[in-house]
């Protein structure tokens, strides 16, 4: 189990290593740089370009400028923003908590609708209940989330005259003005997810239906309380913990539809933001956490195998 | 590199014309006797103003960062200009106004400028300001080792003298016309002496405001919001009127809509103008629309294929029809330009009737084509920019109105940064544009059409009588003159057509009725924050 796991350690820092090379060649291959965004149309001073070159050090060579930002990084530096002069960890790291909080509120939300509605339409097949949690996932996947936030938005403010607040609120300034601003972010995303949810859970129960140890429980009379709960929600288990996995790393890489909308200062909008302002630290330092995270996850997700399942942990 | 400080040498007609009150505005009593000379700066003052409150402003595009040297974006200038402040002030009437200068005298041979600064004024660290700090603000832009986008502005500045705490004496290597509105808020901002020499500055101009201005910075959160503080030891008395303000950035349009209905929102600027009608009849809600000097543009570089040829330019710019182009882009919020922005049409611009491209022919057109050698047309590119959305229906509706020329428009969107690279390394090729100005024409046309080093000639116009009209508009002081100057210089631009200014879209200004006061600038920037208050 120990070297399993060392060895799938071992295997993700190759991968970032293999990640951050990419990352830091791609973004330099887009043309434009910083200088273009701090000069707009006021360049055509040949003077100011080259000092603003110097300033930043993108005239040294291409290796120079990576060896230098991957000897930084080793010692815990992400380097400064161009834009804003700020550490990079700093900038990174609270753009990452607001995400990951509106990723995990919408997991939450997608788990406690979807598998509850997939297990009770995957009960029966071609029933009413299926018929209902059909429809809503249907509608659930085909609204893309940029709509449906409109939708929410403008619904928010038509019957209740509400609209979300307009500056985001950390939950440990204020928890109940954090929960009024991540609600409609959480429920356009939720819907879907949930949707998405509703229809693996589904799928997954009803195969199981079919099983003889299911239609063995149910023959014996068991109460449906410990057929769906002990039998069959043990069984889907396993492959619901992988889909959360998933659905996670897809939220994070989603989240900056929402947050564009209602003006969340997430990762995904500092990650745009800097994609626009060719702001290469804040990149590469949001892209190495965002691999970080997903090979976490991933690495996360196996030990939770072992947990619910016996047999992973001898493999 | 230090400067000598000669002797300061104001001539007699230069004294009596500074006495007279007739160079940029005259002298103005002392600040702190209650603000006057102040009072016609940012907006009118308001006898009946109350204090307090703090207004949320939704702003559709964040500043990079608050550094007033080193960024050049408009969202920047926006809003640092209520934290620093230049000498002169950019009056919507397109005259530079003294803002941190009390007056200023210039020689007869127009190559000195003598300001007399203001007295008691402080930076928000404290320290009072002196004509120190304000050589060492002008002479850091003008350095380009520093590396501000305003050095290039500062271009005719050769020296800067300090003859005592309150003057401020620039020379310059040849007269410039325009260097009163150079000294206004853009790159003109006064900061404390030796500001820079700490290698966090630049970080902590995000943090920490060091200004002059009405407001202090308290919180900058980029992707979410700016909050500023009045600023309590501001030269101007009982102002400003505001406790505080908060700019939430706001960059899809339709959240601020749903926000000003909720009332989440107390001001915003309308990205997309056509908006307003969505919010005519809202109960509570003043909708205000404003000549900008903005401009929505069509670019055609000169080495760039058939449009190497002025006459293909000039089929181009006869065969477009502004208004049609504006009504589909921006629903017709706007002013249809000849060749100058909405807001300077007044003052600087020539006449539409002077300017015989500027009028929809296509009978001339296809003629043009023809002689040209391009009797049935030619394909081309038309660039438009993702995120503008004006352009991608004028792209649409000007491919109509070239087709029946032949010209076949294939549109292209590309992404901002890469669209400014081409055009940082004048490759702008059939392009559209969208940029603003200070009212001021040498600042509008100079860097952006006279021929290197002198200017960058972004569009390879390559245009010597044009060349020689800035040079004469830059060097004429009379404002007659000066005028003719720029009016030949654009029967020039129009005949030869390196752009074809399509329209102005307006600055709708949409406000809760609470908000009082509050005037809107042409440039688009929050200078009437200053003076705005909150009703009860």
């Amino acid at each position: 189990m120990i070297e399993a796991l060392l060895r799938r350690i071992g295997a993700a820092l190759v991968t970032l290593v293999l990640a951050t090379g990419v990352v830091f060649l791609l973004i330099r291959a887009v043309p434009g740089d910083i200088i273009g965004e701090m000069l707009g149309q006021s360049a055509g001073d040949p003077a100011s370009e080259a000092a603003l070159r110097a300033f930043f050090g993108l005239d040294r060579p291409l290796t120079a400028q990576y060896l230098a930002w991957a000897g930084d990084v080793l010692q815990g530096d992400l380097g400064t923003s161009m834009r804003q002069g700020l550490p990079v960890l700093g900038i990174v790291v609270d753009a990452f908590l607001v995400t990951l909080e509106i990723g995990v509120a919408t997991l939450l939300l997608a788990i406690l609708v979807g598998v509850p509605l997939g297990m009770v339409a995957g009960a029966r097949p071609g029933g009413v209940a299926d018929m209902v949690v059909e429809g809503f996932t249907l509608v659930g996947l085909s609204a893309p989330v940029f709509w449906t936030g409109m939708v929410l938005l403008i619904l928010a403010d038509g019957w209740l005259g509400w609209s979300p607040p307009l500056v985001y609120t950390p939950p440990d300034i204020s928890l109940s003005d954090n929960l009024e601003g991540i609600a409609l972010p959480v429920l356009a995303l939720g819907l879907l997810q949930a949707a998405a949810y509703a229809q693996f859970t589904r799928q997954q129960s009803a195969a199981l239906m079919r099983q003889d140890f299911v239609r063995a429980a149910r023959a014996r009379g068991l109460p449906a309380r410990v057929v769906y709960g002990r039998h069959l929600l043990r069984n889907i288990a396993i492959p619901l913990v992988t889909y959360a996995g998933l659905i996670l790393v897809q939220i994070l890489g989603g989240v900056v539809v929402v947050e564009t909308l209602f003006g969340i200062p997430g990762l995904g909008r500092t990650l745009l933001a800097a994609i626009q302002g060719r702001d290469y630290p804040v990149l590469q330092g949001a892209l190495l956490l965002t691999v970080v995270v997903a090979l976490l996850v991933n690495l996360v997700i196996d030990l939770t195998y072992a947990l619910i399942d016996p047999r992973v942990r001898g493999a | 590199m230090p400067l000598s400080l000669p002797r300061l040498m104001i001539d007699r007609r230069t004294a009596l014309l500074a006495g007279a009150g007739l160079l940029g505005g005259g002298p103005v009593p002392p600040a702190r006797a209650q603000g006057a000379g102040a009072g016609a700066l940012y907006g009118p003052d308001d006898p009946q103003a109350r204090r307090g409150g703090t207004l949320t402003v939704a702003i559709a595009n964040e500043p990079p960062n608050l550094d007033p040297f080193h960024q050049a974006g408009d969202a920047r200038t926006a809003v640092t200009l209520l934290m620093y402040q230049g000498l002169m002030y950019e009056d919507a009437s397109g005259v530079a106004k003294p803002l941190l200068a009390e007056s200023m005298a210039v020689s007869d041979d127009g190559l000195t400028y003598t300001f007399a600064l203001r007295r008691g004024v402080r930076f928000h660290t404290g320290r009072t300001m002196t004509s120190a700090d304000v050589k060492y603000s002008y002479d850091y832009v003008r350095n380009p080792a520093n590396g501000s986008p305003g050095a290039l502005d500062f271009g005719t500045i050769a020296e800067i003298a300090a003859p005592d705490e309150n003057t401020v004496v620039v020379r310059l290597s040849e007269p410039n016309a325009s260097l009163p509105m150079t000294l206004t808020n853009r790159f003109g901002g006064v900061v404390p002496a030796d500001t820079f020499a700490n290698p966090q500055a630049r970080a902590r101009l995000s943090q920490q405001s060091v200004g002059t201005g009405p407001f202090m910075l308290q919180e900058f959160r980029p992707q979410s919001h700016i909050r500023m503080a009045r600023f309590p030891n501001y030269w101007v008395q009982g102002q400003p009127y505001l406790d505080g303000v908060l700019f939430s950035v706001q960059p899809n349009a339709a959240s601020v809509l749903v926000a000003l209905r909720s009332r989440r929102v107390d001001l915003a600027l309308l990205a997309r103008p056509q908006d307003a009608e969505q919010l005519q009849g809202q109960a509570g809600l003043t909708i205000t629309a404003t000549s900008s000097l903005r401009q929505c543009s069509l670019d055609l570089d000169g080495n760039h294929a058939q449009l190497k040829d002025p006459r293909v330019r000039q089929a181009i710019a006869l065969a477009v029809d502004k208004n049609a182009v504006m009504q589909a882009s921006i629903g017709g919020k706007g002013k249809v330009l000849g060749t100058i922005p909405a807001a300077m049409q007044e003052s600087w611009g020539a006449p539409l009737d002077a300017l015989p491209n500027q009028r929809t022919d296509p009978a001339r057109a296809k003629a043009l084509l023809a002689e040209a050698g391009l009797p049935d047309g030619f394909g081309i590119d038309l660039i438009s920019i993702i995120g503008f959305e004006w352009m991608d229906p004028a792209g649409v509706t000007l491919a109509q109105q070239l087709a029946p020329l032949g010209i076949r428009l294939n549109i292209q969107r590309v992404e901002l940064g890469v669209w400014l690279n081409a055009y940082r390394s004048r490759n702008m090729r059939f392009t559209f544009n969208d940029w603003g100005t200070q009212p001021d024409p040498h600042i509008l046309y100079y860097r952006h059409f006279h021929s290197p080093p002198r200017g960058a000639d972004f569009r390879n116009w390559n245009n010597a009588e044009g060349d020689r009209l800035l040079d004469a508009g830059m060097a004429t002081a009379d404002p007659a003159r000066r005028k003719a100057a720029y009016v030949d210089f654009q029967k020039v631009l129009d005949a030869s057509a390196p752009t074809v200014m399509l329209f102005s879209p307006d600055l709708v200004t949409v406000a809760q009725q609470r908000v009082r006061n509050y005037v809107q600038h042409p440039t688009g920037w929050w200078f009437g924050l200053a003076k705005a208050w909150i009703a009860a």
